[in-house]
């Protein structure tokens, strides 16, 4: 069998074992802990599950052989889509309605401010473009979208991406506490996650460490967001072209539909689908078991991302950029974190209370 | 054509919605439920 294929089920199999693990402690931790045990929930232990075998797999240097089984972003997106069927239309609408507005503003706030400190830190205009889209809408993929229309270094990505869940799996954690010591609604709380955190794994981990409510409106704000990455992808290629690198050929508005997150609209069409509800506000066409399964199923495919981003993060490229990025980067984070506060408080505490 | 990450999460996704309609799932409820 080809090598790619058995470090495939390998890496699967590495995950499948972890993510069992990870709800094993959580149960563990809940029935023996106290308080502070019901506290570490499963995307907590997931993560640093990850990071353990991230350690090992990294020792023994087989982390590029089990890499092709380690699909942080599709784990989520699939656990994404089945998060749909729990979710009425109706929710997502104004839900949605709510996040596209917060996005809009955070993103623009965000991009503007990063890209200006940027300057201030004289870092190369391909870095702040990626650092910039990473922090205003969604890490990860945002950051590589960026990166393809500015033609930034393989090394900016990869330090970029690195930056991004080493500060994002400490956010998963310490914002739901910092969340319940403020007493906001889970409303408030999901969209400030989504709002805040960058990568949209780790949002949804925060989510459910708060609420399942949160962990809902927090993923739909996320979502809305994600929506927008096309639109700043264009725009950055068109500034690249007609300012930055004069003379290039012009990119075409195509790249907005390229970018667009397709995983969204089947979301959509699962949260449709469950909302067809007869007299009685029961599903017309899945049954309670049904539904239950495929709640299940939702969290054993986030369960399996949680675990993927401790897994994928790569040290050794925050060593080859220095550290003007770093600082540049944390100090936009905490921008970005009071200011996603005041916006989701304003919007879905005040304007669309969901 | 190459299909891209995305789709393949909706076409993933949508397999496991269609069991769970056929009601495969709901009958496999046990293997699949959070073990505890």
């Amino acid at each position: 069998m080809d090598n790619k294929w058995v470090g495939l089920i390998v890496g699967l199999i590495i995950v499948f074992v972890l993510a069992w693990c990870s709800w094993q402690g959580a149960a563990w931790a809940g029935a023996n802990l106290g308080d502070f045990g019901k506290a570490l929930e499963y995307p907590l232990w997931a993560a640093i599950l990850g990071l353990i075998a991230n350690f090992v797999v990294g020792s023994l240097k087989l982390k590029n052989f089990i890499k092709p089984g380690i699909r942080t972003e599709l784990f989520l997106k699939i656990g994404l889509v089945l998060l749909g069927t729990t979710i009425n239309i109706n929710t997502v609408l104004r839900a949605g309605g709510g996040g596209v507005i917060q996005g809009i503003f955070m993103v623009t706030t965000v991009f503007l401010f990063s890209w200006w400190l940027g300057g201030v830190f004289k870092l190369s205009d391909s870095m702040r473009a990626v650092m910039s889209t990473a922090i205003a809408i969604c890490g990860v993929s945002a950051a590589i979208a960026a990166a393809g229309s500015v033609l930034a270094k393989k090394e900016e990505l990869a330090y970029i991406t690195a930056l991004v869940i080493l500060t994002a799996l400490p956010l998963m954690v310490i914002m739901p506490f910092i969340a319940n010591a403020l007493a906001l609604t889970p409303s408030i709380a999901g969209a400030w996650f989504g709002g805040n955190i960058d990568t949209t794994a780790a949002v949804v981990g925060a989510g459910t460490i708060h609420s399942k409510k949160a962990q809902e409106i927090a993923s739909i704000v996320k979502m809305s967001q994600n929506a927008l990455m096309g639109l700043v992808a264009f725009i950055l290629a068109v500034y690249f072209v007609t300012v930055v690198e004069k003379g290039k050929e012009k990119p075409s508005p195509k790249v907005i539909w390229d970018r667009f997150p397709k995983f969204v609209l089947g979301f959509i069409v699962a949260s449709l689908l469950v909302s067809i509800v007869d007299a009685k506000g029961a599903s017309v066409l899945f049954s309670a078991d049904a539904l239950s399964a495929m709640s299940n199923l939702r969290q054993w495919f986030f369960c399996f991302a949680f675990v993927c981003i401790g897994l994928e993060l790569d040290f050794s490229s925050l060593k080859q950029v220095g550290g003007a990025p770093l600082w540049c980067y944390l100090i936009v984070t905490v921008f970005n974190t009071v200011l996603a506060l005041i916006v989701a408080y304003i919007i879905f505490g005040m304007l669309f209370p969901v | 054509m190459k299909i891209s990450e995305d789709w393949w999460a909706v076409i993933c996704a949508f397999a496991l919605i269609i069991l769970a309609w056929a009601g495969v799932l709901g009958k496999a409820k046990g293997m699949i439920n959070i073990p505890w």
